[in-house]
């Protein structure tokens, strides 16, 4: 009988550590946005789902709704793509191999708002470093101002969000990888296995459980990202680079409509914890099977 | 445990509350806005001065970027943590005053206080007919030309409407040394500021006289269309939507721009960084009826409803608006003076760059006091960004005046 209750027990800790920075915090969300309330939280009467009827009826929320789904698969899966032959190549022994760890990990060492500081300056129109070396390689002929509309600043963004996510994909991959038995690859190759074959039938099935920690962690994270778009574009020109985080913070901070802005935060909250939950079950049925 | 237990519980847990908010007394805790790297040493000697000439009062300054400055008020005041007393943007302060979160300091000011500021400045101040806050910082705008570019054009004196700001940009542009005539503001703060000072010289208001707003007018449809047909023709920098205001001033400080409208700040800009740089300052050009408008701004300091130490807070306004003090605060950061004997000093009669924005203050504007400002702004910000990227200004303007008014209504 005790054996039972052990692991509840032993849990409960944690368990009261997460009520309190998560349970608390979202009940206050829910506080706010279900009631009218002032820009500075103070709550008025009850409003029922007044906010998120309105927020249903912004169109620049919509678009940003779809915007974050963009971003965050294009991030994810490019960050994903590049991450798994990155991985690979740092596995393998090669002379200098320290110094090429060091170097994929280095963008992770620096904070993310710096990192969108420096590209804000390199993408600059009239004194960018991009369009600079750019002209320099006769690659173009006059200056692309970048951050000027949607269609260039957009595309920037992803790039230097896969750019920043690559580190830690990496780092995952190249755990996974380091507990692949080496003799599976050379009974492979004494089987006659090509290096292509070794790696659909090896490598990607044991890589596997780390990919899906991988999709999980890095959605969480580049679904919330606030820095990139923020220091970039503030979401503009025009919010037409906005996602959800940015949105949210234009609607609190500075129109000072919290209510709406809790209720964008709860819709985040609740696709984050659907995503997970159908993607980690999903995941874990495939590996029993 | 027992109800008895609680009780002995929270009672110690408040005595230790209480004896922590003693220990407090005679503290008086401050957010200032940073307005440049010389707004925190400033506010450390003052510190330093006031309380070696007021023993028993402790300063603490807390100095936070202006982006943010809003965000930590609402996030300080929503958990009770904010301070005595802070700076804000003067445009915050009715919602300040409406939810009750600002002292009036009408107990505390004298006639003899009162008089010492310049009546412009303290007026976007005064609410309902109290006084909320004071004017720690004023400001307004006016156009900086580069007189070696306008040399080398052949253009004798600064524009005085903008037709002439046209035809000099396009003198500019011709010169075909890579220099853009008109630096266009189209990227976040005072996107929309940047339209107003067009708008306004068609004798456009920010809001109508019946309280609508002024984006639905035909000479609000004017200045648009003015704004487009430069970029159109070249004749501002490109890719307007990625210049903020501090990316024009730097074009303007390369020398690769031939007329901007900012603030006196820049002066002292040019001054660090580019000092050879031969620049003026003149009016904001007019519009065909004669009409211009420049900004005006002030930033207020305001003292909270729940500060346990108003005496002692006020004691420190005071002495942060006496003449020596504020001299010293204006002149570093170059803002305009708000005080009457200060502007009374050499340093402003004798400033060539100075005389210019005050004498546009009669033009002056201030954002309107009304609830929903900062949406508004954003509003027509957003509009005009869609319309430097080509979209058509009248549906752009119809579209932004109908939200604009939405927001009023309520």
């Amino acid at each position: 009988m005790q054996n039972r209750f052990l692991p509840y027990l032993l849990t409960l800790p944690s368990l009261f550590l997460a009520a309190v920075v998560i349970f608390w915090p979202v009940w206050d969300l829910i506080q706010i946005s279900t009631h009218d309330v002032n820009r500075f939280g103070q709550l008025r009467e009850f409003s029922g789902l007044a906010n998120f009827a309105s927020l249903a009826a912004d169109p620049d929320f919509v678009a940003a709704l779809w915007r974050t789904g963009v971003w965050t698969v294009l991030v994810v899966g490019g960050a994903l793509l590049l991450s798994v032959p990155v991985a690979m190549i740092l596995n393998t022994d090669f002379y200098g191999r320290g110094l090429a760890r060091v170097i994929i990990m280095l963008p992770w060492a620096v904070s993310l708002t710096m990192t969108a500081v420096v590209w804000r300056w390199a993408l600059s129109g009239e004194s960018g470093m991009l369009n600079s070396a750019l002209l320099g390689l006769g690659l173009i002929d006059h200056n692309i101002q970048w951050l000027a509309s949607a269609e260039t600043a957009f595309p920037m963004q992803v790039l230097i969000g896969i750019l920043v996510t690559v580190p830690f994909t990496t780092t995952i991959f190249l755990g996974g990888l380091s507990s692949i038995p080496d003799d599976l690859y050379e009974a492979a190759a004494l089987e006659g296995a090509t290096p292509l074959q070794q790696f659909r039938e090896i490598t990607f099935p044991l890589l596997k459980p780390f990919i899906n920690i991988a999709i999980v962690l890095n959605t969480i994270y580049v679904f919330n990202s606030f820095p990139i778009i923020w220091v970039m574009t503030q979401g503009g020109p025009a919010n037409s680079t906005d996602i959800l985080v940015t949105h949210l913070y234009k609607l609190a901070f500075r129109i000072g409509k919290l209510g709406e802005a809790s209720a964008v935060s709860l819709v985040m909250f609740a696709i984050l914890l659907v995503f997970t939950m159908i993607y980690v079950r999903l995941a874990m049925r495939e590996q029993r099977a | 445990m027992s109800l008895a237990k609680w009780t002995v519980g929270l009672m110690a847990g408040m005595s230790m509350l209480a004896f922590a908010a003693q220990a407090n007394a005679g503290e008086v805790r401050v957010t200032v806005a940073e307005y440049s790297a010389k707004t925190g040493p400033y506010f450390e000697e003052v510190k330093k001065e006031f309380e070696a000439k007021n023993p028993g009062i402790t300063i603490k300054f807390e100095v936070v970027p202006w982006d943010v400055l809003l965000q930590k008020l609402t996030t300080d005041i929503t958990a009770g943590t904010n301070a005595d007393l802070s700076i804000i943007g003067t445009r915050w302060l009715i919602d300040f005053v409406q939810q009750g979160v600002a002292e009036p300091l009408d107990s505390y000011i004298t006639p003899d206080f009162k008089g010492r500021f310049i009546d412009t400045f303290l007026s976007p101040s005064i609410m309902e007919g109290k006084t909320y806050g004071l004017p720690i910082a004023a400001s307004a705008r006016a156009l900086y030309y580069n007189k070696e570019l306008f040399e080398k054009a052949g253009i004798a004196k600064p524009p005085a409407t903008w037709t002439e700001l046209q035809d000099d940009a396009r003198k500019i542009k011709a010169l075909g040394s890579g220099a853009f005539g008109f630096g266009l503001q189209g990227k976040e703060i005072e996107t929309d500021v940047y339209y107003y000072y067009a708008m306004w010289s068609q004798g456009t208001e920010i809001l109508n006289k019946d309280g609508t707003s002024g984006l639905g007018t035909p000479g609000a449809l004017e200045a648009a269309k003015l704004y487009k047909s430069m970029i159109d023709e070249g004749l501002t920098e490109p890719g307007v939507t990625s210049n903020n205001r501090e990316d024009v001033q730097n074009l303007f400080k390369q020398g690769k721009v031939g007329m901007m409208i900012t603030a006196p700040f820049l002066s002292n800009q040019i001054k660090d960084e580019a000092p050879k740089l031969k620049y003026g300052v003149a009016a904001i050009p007019a519009g065909p009826t004669g009409a211009r408008g420049t900004y005006g701004v002030t930033d207020s300091i305001i003292m909270f409803k729940n500060s346990k130490n108003k005496d002692e807070a006020w004691k420190l306004l005071d002495f942060l608006f006496t003449t020596e003090q504020r001299a010293k605060f204006t002149q570093g950061e170059g803002f305009l003076p708000v005080n009457k004997e200060e502007a009374k000093m050499d340093y402003y009669v004798n400033n060539a760059d100075l005389a210019a924005f005050t004498a546009l203050l009669p033009d002056a504007r201030f954002a309107p006091v009304i609830p929903g400002w900062e949406e508004i702004a954003q509003i027509t910000s957003d509009a005009m960004q869609k319309i430097y990227l080509g979209g058509d200004p009248e549906a752009g303007l119809k579209d932004a005046a109908a939200k604009a008014n939405a927001v009023l209504k309520k």
